[in-house]
């Protein structure tokens, strides 16, 4: 596996984001994250990534445990993680090329190997033009695919997306969950929150739901709907 | 190495970055440190004058008429054994003469009134070690020495002495003071000021943190710009305060502080500038 989630319980201050939650991820898979906003969707990728750690229980990720990793291993984990957030989250006092090249250049990747990948990648993200260009001349679906690239650039096992099309109108929305359908084809395991399921095409993910910081499969969730 | 290279990088675009707001901070620490530097200037010049009234401040000790030059010495140096004082001075018949003449041209009548075989006594000049000596201490010290065996008489400003001491020490003891709590003031200006300008590109720090950057990527580069901020807003402070001296020199007369000072003023930006820099980027990579 390569994410394990065992009898996590979160919370900020006296409100409770997850209650008992026990997840899986497999190498490789697509995972829906839904839910309304704050129902937790957020907290639990801040775990994966180890933005936080759990108030009780154990999250594994790639090998490292909440509960041993030490803090100068935390950089060695998030290398093998891609994040991409609702805002983007772009230094606007760099280029295209500089935002994308940040994750290889922090761990010391050579100038030319930086050139190359990069360049590939803007490639491959239809951005090749924009590389010299600020976030703030780009729109918000070359924003949210800049991102995209930044997080893939490092090669990562897995790709985080919260809201990925939370800034977005419907069809630059359908562009980039085409683009993260791509990206998991190729191999690397994405998982993705939205509040708006319907936004991945059904068979083409798992999808779980959360609701008041309490984990439920499709089933129990479609349950949940109709008798409400 | 390259990593070493992408942290330079990274110094060089935060300097680049964002230049008024950048301007701005500096402006704060360096106005922060005009006001310090006013302080220091002025306790510069008032140490100067309290040093030279120090200086100034001493006993005449009048030795018997019979006493010899050599055993006038002795009695000098068994003086200035004694504890509080800085040094003797001898003055023969001799010197008193001249400068009884020198001194009161309008009095040299009294000496001629005397006759050619009267001789003013020789005697020694004491100067005080100002920071050791209290009224009680010149009261010791003036007994000690009329004890002493071919002394005559020992005057010295009773009326004003202990008076100018406790006034210099009181000063001096204000100024600490007032010192320490404008050290303080400037260390948290200058720690907050630059500390905001830390915090204020949080977006860096996190985008950094999600990445994979290793701490000290980090925070080296605002340790970097915490110090050039420091030493920049300190070195500007120092510039205005030097440019207001020049501009009030003719006014009232003074002198800019020494050079020992100029460098701790420098060294405090440097240490505050660092310690604030430090304390944002930890604030934001917890």
């Amino acid at each position: 596996m390569l994410v394990t989630m065992s009898g996590v319980r979160m919370s900020y201050g006296r409100w409770p984001a997850l209650d008992k939650v026990d997840m899986e991820i497999k190498q490789g898979e697509f995972l829906v994250i839904s839910g309304p906003s704050g129902a937790g969707k957020t907290t639990l990728l801040r775990l994966i990534w180890m933005g936080d750690k759990p108030d009780f229980g154990i999250v594994e990720v790639s090998g490292f445990r909440s509960d041993r990793i030490r803090k100068r291993e935390l950089p060695r984990l998030r290398r093998k993680i891609g994040i991409v957030f609702q805002d983007f989250r772009l230094l606007h006092s760099r280029t295209i090329f500089e935002n994308v090249a940040l994750p290889l250049q922090v761990t010391g990747a050579g100038s030319r190997v930086v050139q190359k990948r990069v360049i590939s990648l803007l490639a491959r993200m239809g951005l090749s033009h924009r590389r010299n260009s600020f976030p703030h001349e780009l729109s918000g679906g070359e924003q949210q695919r800049v991102a995209i690239a930044r997080a893939m650039v490092g090669h990562p096992v897995i790709l985080l997306a919260d809201e990925p099309t939370g800034n977005l109108d419907p069809e630059v929305s359908r562009e980039v969950v085409d683009l993260l359908l791509e990206i998991n084809r190729g191999g690397t395991t994405v998982v993705m929150a939205t509040h708006d399921p319907r936004q991945v095409p059904a068979g083409k993910g798992r999808f779980l739901f959360l609701d008041k910081g309490v984990l439920r499969g499709a089933d129990q969730w479609i349950e949940l709907e109709q008798k409400s | 190495m390259s990593i070493i290279r992408s942290a330079l990088r990274e110094i060089a675009i935060n300097l680049h970055s964002k230049p008024g707001a950048r301007l701005i901070t500096l402006l704060m620490v360096a106005m922060a440190f005009i006001v310090f530097n006013t302080f220091l200037i002025i306790s510069w010049n008032l140490q100067n004058i309290m040093d030279r009234e120090e200086s100034l401040a001493g006993m005449e000790v009048f030795l018997e008429r019979d006493i010899t030059q050599v055993e006038g010495r002795v009695i000098g140096d068994l003086v200035s054994s004694l504890q509080g004082v800085k040094s003797v001075y001898y003055v023969s018949p001799q010197e008193a003469d001249a400068l009884f003449r020198a001194e009161l041209p309008g009095r040299i009548d009294l000496l001629d009134v005397m006759g050619s075989e009267f001789r003013l006594p020789a005697s020694l000049q004491v100067a005080f070690d100002g920071e050791a000596m209290s009224q009680g201490r010149i009261e010791d010290l003036s007994r000690s020495i009329r004890a002493m065996e071919g002394v005559d008489d020992a005057v010295y400003g009773e009326s004003y002495l202990p008076g100018l001491m406790k006034t210099v020490t009181t000063i001096r003891r204000l100024v600490i003071l007032l010192g320490i709590v404008l050290v303080s003031s400037i260390s948290l200006v200058v720690f907050y000021t630059v500390r905001l300008s830390v915090v204020r590109r949080s977006l860096t720090v996190d985008i950094m943190r999600t990445v994979g950057a290793p701490w000290w990527f980090i925070r080296v580069p605002f340790v970097i710009e915490g110090i050039f901020m420091g030493i920049a807003g300190s070195a500007g402070g120092l510039a205005l305060a030097a440019v207001l001296s020049e501009v009030l020199s003719s006014a009232v007369t003074h002198r800019f502080m020494p050079l020992s000072w100029i460098v701790l003023v420098i060294l405090l930006g440097a240490v505050t500038g660092t310690v604030g820099a430090l304390a944002g980027s930890y604030e934001k990579e917890r």
